[in-house]
């Protein structure tokens, strides 16, 4: 499943990240956390399919749907 | 002068470290990317050099790719005796991803490198402790714990980064072991090894998003503390406006009482304190602004802003991170543009730019205040809480915002065709909620003030004078019969429609320069009619002249749409690299400005 499914206050460990995401955005990820292998919990999901606030490690992000369906996960 | 580098992620407190070596007052904000341009600052004999915080040395968007850049070029430089990454100590992971590259990169260079691991108090305050001679030893280089917030450790860290630069070769990172494995690696294992657990540090932070990105409340929220910060800019400014307004009569009614009746004395009365007074009246509003906006960027609640407003933004061509440069244009259309860096994808900082002088800047706000007293009378609600005036404030700003979200939604139809290249993701982080530092908040504050008058004043001096001559002679105060009533006759037809006399069309004409010379050349221009040499009451004068309610609407929109700012222009030339967007943002919004202003004038 991609991040994109993932439900409110669920856990999940980062399998990929998709290879058709631009390199650079990719490395980004990387270097932000998203790498497989990793815990990620969901904090909340927004209203009309709006973005996705995550806990990775130390830090929150927000992530928008275009980009969290590209990261490929397993439920915890 | 040597110089003395200071890098570090976004959010790390690298800011309020600077200003702390520095005493240099440079914004600090609790937003990631807010710092878009170098600071520098003064420390000991040396220049520390504030870079923008970055991720990564591999850029996404415009703001770190000036960043790196700028990076590596002082890297090169034989003027960079020595260089300071600042970790956060509570995220150390994220802190040392861009730490460990940092390292890697002054290896190569034979500089010296030293880390801050900074806001070392908050750990404490967690009761974890951090083994800094072994995290030292681990990365190769000497790491200072302190905080730059509550002072702890900084008196040491100072005379350390005096003793480096003094014989920075000596601080080349050694290499260590782990040195060739990956980065993201090393960083995972060194802040498992010392770091402070994830849940314990955000779990304060998780709690308040609850409440403030609720769902139902979070919204809620938001419209309240948007619609708050425009009230204030009225009620709380009010009375330090009547104050300036106070002084300002007090002097004119002085210098005209001590001074011999005749020329010498109307000039001083109206064109020095009729025509700079009557804009210096409202400084206080543009304090107010700045510093309510301060005050979010401080507290971290912009990147929530960012967050709520990325949907409803998305459906106008715009991200998220538009909101940051539209909300600071309310201030000035000149540091939103450069904000708009931060945008990564390319289309839409383009369409943020570009929009960005539809947002009320603080220039209009003379404008806004002096014709709401003119059109708009003072009826009170709810005890006292809401007024009318500033209700029809947050219209005209609003009317504003509603114009640029459909000028975006236009631009982006327009340029859908032709994007080939992959759109840039949303991409954010939340900061922790931080209380703000309030001496570089009141120095933003005060600096604000001063620049909006360094601006302003010259200008706004210049064409009091050069009106006050015009509208004064050749027949000594007849303003009727001056140089400048022919001049406004000439021009006369193109304000006709609009509803306006010669006098506006002359306001409206010199403040191209700058919005904010309206108020003065049109307080100058009833100074010079007035009998009474009363300036004070610029509002009662058109009150009593007679300005028809469709027209003066009219103006008001004509206003909010016009791009009448030179620096602005110059601005978007700039950064857009192309005098056709910037020029044709000039005209566009110029026709569309007289369009909306004869509507009104015609159907109100």
């Amino acid at each position: 499943m991609t991040l994109w499914e993932i439900k409110n206050k669920q856990s999940a460990m980062i399998d990929s990240l998709d290879a058709t995401l631009v390199p650079a955005i990719g490395q980004r990820l990387n270097e932000m956390g998203f790498a497989s292998g990793q815990l990620i919990q969901c904090l909340r999901r927004s209203p009309l399919k709006g973005p996705l606030v995550l806990q990775l490690g130390d830090c929150v992000y927000s992530l928008e749907q275009s980009i969290a369906t590209r990261i490929n996960i397993t439920a915890a | 002068m040597k110089n003395i580098i200071l890098v570090g992620k976004p959010n790390s407190g690298k800011s309020l470290l600077f200003n702390q070596l520095t005493g240099m007052r440079q914004k600090v904000a609790n937003f990631p990317g807010v710092t878009v341009e170098l600071k520098s600052g003064k420390f000991d004999q040396y220049q520390l050099v504030d870079f923008p915080g970055t991720y990564s040395l591999q850029s996404l968007s415009r703001d770190e790719e000036l960043a790196i850049a700028k990076l590596h070029e002082a890297m090169h430089s034989d003027d960079t005796s020595l260089i300071v990454c600042n970790l956060d100590a509570t995220r150390l992971e994220r802190s040392l991803v861009f730490g460990l590259q940092v390292r890697d990169l002054a290896f190569q260079h034979n500089k010296g490198l030293i880390f801050a691991l900074n806001m070392i108090d908050e750990v404490s305050r967690f009761g974890h402790h951090i083994d800094t001679e072994q995290l030292a030893q681990d990365l190769g280089c000497k790491v200072h714990a302190l905080s730059a917030k509550t002072l702890l450790g900084l008196h040491e860290f100072r005379l350390a980064l005096l003793d480096a630069a003094q014989h920075p070769q000596d601080f080349i990172p050694l290499k260590t072991e782990e040195a060739s494995q990956p980065v993201l690696e090393i960083s995972r294992k060194l802040s498992q090894q010392y770091g402070i657990k994830a849940d314990v540090v955000l779990k304060r932070q998780n709690k308040i998003d609850d409440f403030l990105l609720n769902n139902v409340f979070g919204g809620l929220i938001f419209l309240v503390i948007m619609f708050l910060l425009f009230q204030s800019i009225f009620t709380w400014a009010s009375p330090l406006m009547d104050g300036v307004e106070a002084i300002v009569g007090q002097l004119a009614a002085l210098s005209s009482s001590v001074l011999p009746p005749g020329v010498v004395n109307d000039f001083v009365t109206d064109a020095l304190f009729g025509g700079v007074g009557s804009f210096l009246v409202f400084v206080p509003q543009i304090m107010v602004l700045t510093l309510v906006i301060g005050l979010l960027e401080d507290t971290g609640y912009l990147a929530r802003a960012a967050l709520i407003c990325h949907k409803p933004l998305s459906f106008f061509g715009l991200s998220g991170r538009s909101f940051i440069p539209y909300l600071s244009g309310h201030a000035c259309a000149i540091p939103a543009i450069f904000a708009a860096r931060t945008i990564e994808s390319p289309r839409k900082r383009l369409i943020t730019m570009m929009t960005i002088p539809l947002m009320s800047c603080s220039a209009r706000l003379p404008v806004y205040a002096l014709l709401i007293a003119v059109l708009v009378p003072e009826t009170q609600y709810l005890g006292g809480l809401l007024n009318l005036q500033g209700i029809t404030f947050f219209i005209l700003y609003f009317i504003g915002i509603l114009t640029a979200l459909l000028v975006s939604t236009l631009l982006n139809k327009l340029t859908d065709m032709n994007t080939d290249q992959a759109e840039m993701p949303f991409i954010l982080e939340l900061p922790t909620y931080r209380l703000p530092h309030w001496k570089p908040l009141i120095h933003r504050v005060l600096t604000s003030a001063k620049q909006f008058i360094k601006r302003a004043a010259p200008v706004i001096f210049m064409v009091s004078v050069v009106i006050w001559f015009l509208g004064y002679f050749p027949q000594n105060g007849d303003l009727q019969s001056s140089y400048l009533a022919m001049l406004g006759h000439w021009i006369d037809p193109i304000f006709t429609p609009l509803g306006l006399d010669w006098r506006y069309g002359v306001a409206i004409l010199v403040s191209f320069l700058a919005r904010e010379v309206f108020v003065g050349a049109l307080g100058t221009l009833f100074g010079i009619e007035g009998a009474d040499e009363n300036i004070a009451g610029l509002a009662a004068n058109i009150q009593s002249d007679g300005l028809a309610l469709g027209a003066g609407i009219g103006l008001m929109l004509f206003y909010v749409v016009a791009l009448q700012c030179v620096a602005t222009v110059a601005t978007i030339k700039g950064e857009t690299g192309s005098k056709k967007i910037a020029w044709g943002l000039f005209v566009g919004y110029g026709l569309l400005a007289y369009f909306l202003a004869f509507l009104a004038a015609t159907f109100i």
